[in-house]
């Protein structure tokens, strides 16, 4: 097993900043009272995955623990800031924007094992490691993220991405800046069909599909021809958008831009040479369910509808899952909508239904929204919280209301800020007064741009 | 949102823009301590034409501060956009003016002053 303590190679000048400003902060803290106590204890504290909220956990628990163990299982050296794969695949921002090395990120006196988790003995409090080696926990952080499931949609794969007039914000930073030219060069053409897509699962940054189209539609205004080309939306649902005053102010929107919608429609295969597509037919119940039970549904259905369509340019949003291993250990969900593809926790305490020593964060939990980072910004807190709390043996003291937030770009330059949660038919969460989220901003755009990126590391550090 | 929170965001989003905090900061400095060895009192001296292009300086952020963002002037619509863009024009304008009304004191000399 390769693994090590993590140890800075030196400070930096940036580190030095940040130690200088964070010192001067930290002397406040304490004199006002506000920072917590680190409780001593032995255990042994695993997190699967460093993405957002892994490394958030990871950060907040090393400062709250004194003594405990702590492992983090990531095997990439790279943190990639995924909310700005849009806007890389919309040709505002270069892709090395959004890199960093993890090393950045990662605490001093954390054990990062630098390897793919290949497994998960819940029962023995076990997990295996990529090279066969078994890592013992006593508590289990799952922040594994989701896996895209490419290989549900026949014919298609996420090497293709860039090629053939296909595109993927979700495949990885290079399929986004292929993507990105995926879009030029129908763009180029001058005229052709783009078909936007979504997934019959729950899938990350829900609003990203809804955010290529916009961008996309931008793009094609400022050529000049925009009568010349044609945008087709396909979503597998009734709704584009889980929050109701967005879905209806989109529906609206793309009906205004001459974007036409098909419903209840999903991708099941893609020729890339004929450039074709097919989509099946999913019915109304398709919302919300996962996968599982789509494919449950559909190989139960005879004579199905299929349509066959052609495309100079496909946006597609594969089904996603949590990671196989996942769903093949009895930390997933047994019953209910998100059996067998999701984590099976609570969704306000974020501690698991049957094994009390386990907590997810960000987009693996079963939950029926909170799959974007502003959720992980919510949820850290809380995990840290009652896994503290759990650690001592009291009652669990902090829930989750649901809290997520997507800027929803709709054009390049302006977008909305949209912040809800899990209450009230997904009402408005709104953090600013100032700013209306039922309002198009140019500020809200800037914060997209400028802002949040900021606001995510600062997550990660544990430090909001 | 702690202390840290707030100051670790900042350090994060100017970051990119340190050396063009930096270089402003020494420009208007240098022109300002140049200025004051001379004698120059900024309640002391008066200029017309630096205080006009401070002002046209401050109103071509309604062309480059949207383009700066990757937006355009006609996304600024709600009244908290048009308040945060008003907030930068100002002060832009009043940064100009810092280092405009020095320098013309330092390019016409004390002969154009009037206390």
């Amino acid at each position: 097993m390769s693994e090590q303590d993590h140890e800075p190679s030196r400070l930096n000048r940036r580190q030095f900043l940040k130690y200088g400003a964070g010192a001067g902060a930290a002397g406040l803290l304490y004199s006002s009272g506000l920072q917590a106590r680190a409780l001593a204890t032995k255990s042994r504290i695993v997190i699967l995955g460093g993405g957002a909220g892994g490394m958030a956990m990871a950060n907040r628990l090393s400062r709250r623990l004194d003594g405990a163990r702590i492992s983090l299982v990531e095997p990439r050296e790279v943190h990639h800031y995924q909310p700005g794969w849009t806007l890389v695949a919309s040709g505002v921002w270069n892709p090395e924007k959004t890199m960093r090395p993890n090393s950045r990120f990662v605490p001093n006196g954390i054990n990062w094992i630098r390897q793919l988790a290949a497994g998960i003995d819940a029962a023995n409090r076990k997990v295996e490691l990529e090279d066969g080696s078994q890592l013992d926990y006593d508590y289990l952080i799952v922040a594994t993220g989701l896996q895209l499931n490419y290989q549900l949609i026949d014919g298609m794969s996420p090497d293709l991405v860039g090629s053939h007039g296909i595109g993927s914000v979700y495949a990885s930073i290079e399929g986004a800046t292929r993507t990105r030219d995926a879009i030029d060069a129908w763009i180029a053409q001058g005229s052709g069909k783009g078909i936007f897509t979504a997934a019959p699962t729950p899938v990350k940054c829900a609003g990203a599909p809804l955010k290529m189209t916009f961008t996309t539609l931008s793009r094609l205004e400022a050529s000049g021809r925009r009568e010349a080309f044609q945008v087709e939306y396909m979503a597998p649902g009734d709704a584009l958008f889980t929050q109701p005053y967005i879905n209806d102010f989109v529906k609206q929107r793309f009906d205004d831009q001459g974007v036409t919608r098909r419903h209840h429609y999903r991708l099941s295969a893609i020729d890339p040479q004929a450039r074709k597509a097919e989509f099946t037919f999913v019915g109304p119940d398709s919302e919300f369910t996962s996968h599982h039970e789509l494919r449950e549904a559909e190989f139960s259905r005879e004579g199905e509808r299929k349509v066959v369509t052609g495309y100079d340019f496909i946006h597609v949003v594969p089904p996603m899952s949590a990671p196989d291993y996942l769903k093949s250990s009895d930390l997933i969900a047994q019953d209910g909508p998100f059996r067998g593809e999701w984590l099976d926790v609570d969704m306000h305490t974020l501690q698991h239904n049957r094994y009390p020593e386990v907590f997810g964060i960000g987009d693996v939990i079963g939950a029926p929204i909170n799959k974007t980072a502003a959720s992980v910004k919510a949820q850290a807190p809380v995990v840290e919280a009652n896994l503290i709390a759990q650690l001592q043996g009291q009652t669990l003291p902090r829930r989750h209301n649901g809290y997520t937030s997507c800027p929803m770009i709709t054009g390049i330059g302006k977008a909305m800020l949209v912040e809800f949660g899990y209450d009230n038919d997904f009402a408005f969460l709104p953090s600013f007064p100032f700013i209306d989220p039922r309002d198009e901003s140019w500020v809200t755009w800037v914060m997209k741009d400028r802002m949040l990126q900021p606001a995510y590391y600062a997550v990660l550090e544990g430090r909001a | 949102m702690t202390m840290t929170g707030i100051l670790t965001i900042l350090m994060y989003a100017l970051a990119p823009f340190l050396w063009l905090i930096v270089t402003s900061v020494v420009l208007l400095l240098t022109v300002q301590l140049l200025a004051h060895l001379r004698g120059y009192r900024i309640l002391g001296y008066r200029c017309l034409g630096a205080n006009l292009a401070a002002i046209a300086v401050g109103l071509t952020g309604l062309w480059w501060i949207p383009l700066f963002t990757h937006s355009r002037l006609a996304y600024v619509a709600s009244v908290f956009d048009w308040i945060a863009l008003i907030g930068a024009l100002f002060a832009t304008a009043i940064l100009a003016w810092l280092v405009l009304h020095p320098l013309s004191f330092l390019l016409r000399g004390k002969s154009a002053s009037s206390a």
